[in-house]
This record gives structure tokens, sequence and C-alpha cells, in this order.
């Protein structure tokens, strides 16, 4: 069978559907890449928008984007050369207060904790062409963030398509407070810390992002430019791990430290 | 845009020095063409093309005497000018590197925009290299020729990082560790009043939109090799040039 009658064959609605339903009852499914023989990134991106647009008629709500796949050693894992995207749900946005977060793990299904720099989109950012010292001039502000990634897919056997179709592995998100003086930072050697326990567990670096967050952040303008839409002023974005992805459960207290901002903990309750 | 005879002969003199990549002798004087005409030239010679930006040139009152005018000049940044490094320097005639600082503007700007207004429209200001390429032997030439050639854009370098005003200190540009040009910050002038000017010349500017507002150094020989820009508290870009 061809690529593409393969493609044509997926019914981006019903697989939408069989996520949402993954993600409500924490039962991951099968690769669809195996199970249907997803192959093709735009239809994959399409099983994504469908299950958000089933989402919101619910009553959710877009909060902004996280980018995925960011580092050299995620895409050398999966075998790929770009990032990719999904969107931020507000019901999994569980903004700190006085530095703290907590996150229920209860419905969760195999989550992992990554650190990462948040930016406040102050104004419109449409591509293509977006270079990253547009992105910086159009963010307001900035943050350190914890993004849970999380999968709706069995043991996180994940190939591209899977991930891209399952929201990008979105489980939720914390930041701390937004900083304007972080704006002016130099991005490629913020560096963050990671405790769990009282014990070092990840470290992270700017740079690990695409070379630079703000990198990432262009290259999210771009993309969705190719989908007609754009980035938005109030939109949040996150912009790839900046470290390893560590493994998170119930019970689990981290404490996340970047250099210059306050400490981010974040208990998994 | 239309253009009369010599505008289009000027027009093909220059496109043709292009796609062979050889500098020419000066022609606009030969042909009767004043600044004026120059920029409907190279208006002309961008048609198509997605405009990123602008570039100015002369920004000191001693260059602007030097060539005859009273303003600085301008240039036409499109997309695909803006480099990453490694940066091929083949396809660029005779290239030059003068270090600069590059403003990317937060909001719109009416022609009529004053100093102050165009300052708080600045959405972020960066250091910057302008890779100037010329199609004139030996970068001798008349305002009109140079604006001609796109105020002799031929691409740019940007910092990664958001500089902090107020801007203090040099910029100081190295190739291969030794320094090749430098300027004061100060010399610039207000980057507000060459914003309203820019604005004015060219009947407003827009959001997003990257102003590399000039050099307060000279210019120096581009070769291979690698290339750092140190600018205020402590700001640097570093790339690599290559043939």
């Amino acid at each position: 069978m061809s690529e593409r009658a393969a493609g044509t064959a997926i019914d981006a609605e019903a697989l939408a559907r069989r996520l949402d339903e993954a993600w409500e009852n924490r039962k991951p499914v099968a690769p669809l890449s195996e199970s249907e023989g997803l192959e093709d990134l735009e239809k994959a991106y399409e099983i994504q928008t469908s299950w958000s647009e089933l989402r919101l008629s619910r009553g959710e709500r877009i909060v902004g984007r996280k980018i995925g796949l960011t580092s050299l050693a995620m895409q050398e894992q999966l075998g790929v050369s770009e990032p990719d995207y999904g969107s931020l749900w507000e019901s999994r946005y569980f903004p700190a207060q006085g530095g703290r977060a907590e996150i229920p793990a209860e419905p969760l299904l195999q989550p992992f904790l990554e650190g990462e720099l948040a930016f406040l989109i102050g104004r419109p950012l449409s591509g293509p062409g977006v270079t990253l010292q547009q992105a910086l001039a159009a963010t307001d502000a900035l943050a350190v963030a914890v993004e849970v990634v999380d999968s709706r897919i069995e043991d996180w056997n994940i190939k591209l398509p899977d991930t891209i179709a399952d929201n990008a592995s979105y489980g939720g998100f914390t930041t701390g407070p937004w900083s304007r003086s972080l704006r002016e930072a130099d991005l490629r050697t913020v560096g963050m810390l990671i405790n769990q326990s009282g014990s070092r567990v990840a470290e992270g670096l700017g740079a690990a992002s695409l070379g630079h967050p703000a990198r990432a952040v262009a290259w999210l303008a771009n993309k969705l430019a190719s989908f007609g839409t754009s980035l938005e002023p109030g939109d949040i974005v996150l912009s790839g791990s900046l470290g390893r992805a560590v493994p998170a459960q119930q019970g689990d207290v981290f404490v996340l430290e970047a250099h210059g901002q306050p400490p981010l903990t974040v208990s998994f309750a | 845009m239309d253009l009369n005879q010599n505008e289009n002969a000027l027009l093909e003199h220059i496109q043709e020095a292009r796609e062979r990549g050889e500098a020419k002798a000066p022609k606009a004087e030969e042909l009767g063409i004043g600044v004026e005409s120059a920029y409907k030239v190279q208006a002309a010679m961008g048609e198509g093309r997605k405009l990123k930006g602008y570039k100015l040139g002369l920004i000191s009152p001693a260059k602007q005497t030097q060539m005859g005018v009273d303003s600085p000049i301008y240039g036409r940044i499109y997309e695909g000018m803006i480099l990453e490094s490694p940066v091929s320097l083949s396809s660029m005639i005779e290239p030059r590197l003068e270090p600069e600082l590059a403003v990317v503007l937060g909001e719109d700007l009416p022609p009529d925009a004053s100093p102050g207004a165009a300052h708080s429209a600045m959405g972020g200001l960066f250091l910057a290299v302008d890779f100037l390429s010329s199609v004139w032997e030996d970068y001798e030439f008349g305002a009109a020729d140079v604006v001609a050639d796109n105020a002799s854009g031929g691409g740019f370098l940007l910092g990664e990082r958001l500089l902090i005003e107020p801007l203090e200190g040099n910029l100081r540009l190295y190739h291969n560790g030794r320094l090749l040009t430098e300027g004061p910050v100060g010399d610039m002038g207000n980057v507000g009043e060459r914003l309203a000017w820019l604005s004015k010349a060219v009947g407003g500017l827009n959001a997003g939109q990257t102003i590399l507002v000039g050099s307060p150094a000279a210019a120096s020989k581009a070769a291979p090799g690698t290339l750092e820009l140190h600018g205020p508290r402590g700001s640097v870009l570093v790339a690599n040039l290559q043939d």
C-alpha cells in the first residue's frame, strides 16, 4: 500500500476520540504508527487538531503551545531532524503560588518532568521567515517552567507521528513568576538544576533547545504559519526541555532552580 | 515600478555585475542619475522579494560630507539576507564587515513618528555585523551608485541576546583573534532619531522589521575564519566565515 493510500484510510476524528479516551480513562493505546500505519506527519497534526477541537467543544481552552524534540539527543532517539509542537490545555495548567505548585498525579498515565523556559508572547508573531531576534522582540517576559510530559501510547513506544498525534506528549505544566529581566539574559547560558528529595537528578542549559530557546519559538511561529495560524499576545510557549526528562510519581517533590530566578517547587500530589 | 531609460541602464548594469560576481566602475554620474532616481533603481531591483527591514549607511556627518549628501542613506533587507553562522562569503563581491547594532521593531511606526515614539517602538536591540558587498570597484562610488546598489547590502548577522540601554563602550570586531575594527557606541547617535528619519524616508515602518542602524567604525575586509563582535556589558556575537 502506498503512503498516500495508508494516509487517506486514516480517520483523524476517530483516532482523536481514541486518544481522548486514553487521556480520560488513563488507559494507554497501541502506537498509531503500528496499529494504523500512521506515517504522514500532516495527518498526525490533523489528528492532534481534531483532538484539540474535541476538547474545546467541551469547554477546554488553549493557553499556548509547547515545543517538543528540541534537543539533539531526543531527535536522534526518534530519528528526526525537526522539533514538533502541541497545544497547552488550560485544564492542566497549574500556576505556582509563592514558588510552589501542586500537580495531581492521579490523572496522569506515565509522567516525566522536564525543566524549561516559558515565553509570554506580547505581540503577534506570524511566520514564515520569523527570526530568533523577532521572537525575542515579540516576547513580554519569561519564566522558568516545569512541563509534565505524558504519553497515551503504551510504554512510551512512540515514533514521530505518534507523539505529534498525541498532542506532542503533553501532560501539564507550571510556571514560576514572569520575569522581564530574564528576557535580557543570555538565554543560551541560563542553567537549571532539578532536585528530587534533596538530590540533583537533572541539569539543563538554555543552549540545549535548538542552540537557543528563542530559536525554538521562531521555529514554532514558522511551523504554525504552514497551518495558517500564528502566535498571539497572551500565548504561553514552552520552548523545549533543557535537560533529561525525570520520571515522576505520586508523592515526589521536585525543586527546579535556575540562575537568578526564585526556586520552583513541584509536588506530585 | 516605472524606470526611465537611464535608470533602467543602471539597473541592468548592477544586475549583470551581481550575476557575474564582478565589480565594475561607477556609472550613475555618467547616466545623470541622482540619489532620488537611485532609490527607484534600488526598489526595482528588489521587486517581488519579501522585505524584512532596512539598513542605514553613511550615518556620520563626516562620511556624509565626503559623499556630498546631507542625510544617511538606506538599503533594503530582504528575506534570505539575515544570515546564520557559518556564513558563506562566496556570493558576495569584495565583502567587507562593519560592527553594528540592529533594532527589531515591536510596533508599527507612522512616517511622521517622533524620535521618542520611534524609541518606544523598539522591541529589541541586538549586536549585528553588516556584510557589505559592492558592485563598485574598491568601494569607490558616488552616493547615487551606492544607493542604487542597495547600500552595499550583502547580508547580516544578528546577536542572540537583547541589549540593555543605556549602551556604553565600544563595538570591537575581531577576526581570528585579531582586532579588525572598533568604534564607540556613543558615535552612533540617537537610535530613535535614526528610526524616525528612516520611517519618514520610506513612508512608515512595520512591527517585526529589522533595522540595522549604522556603524561607528570603518569597514574591514572579510575573510574566512572566526569572527567575534564584542559589545556593551559583555555582549558577544561569534560566527564562522567560510569561502
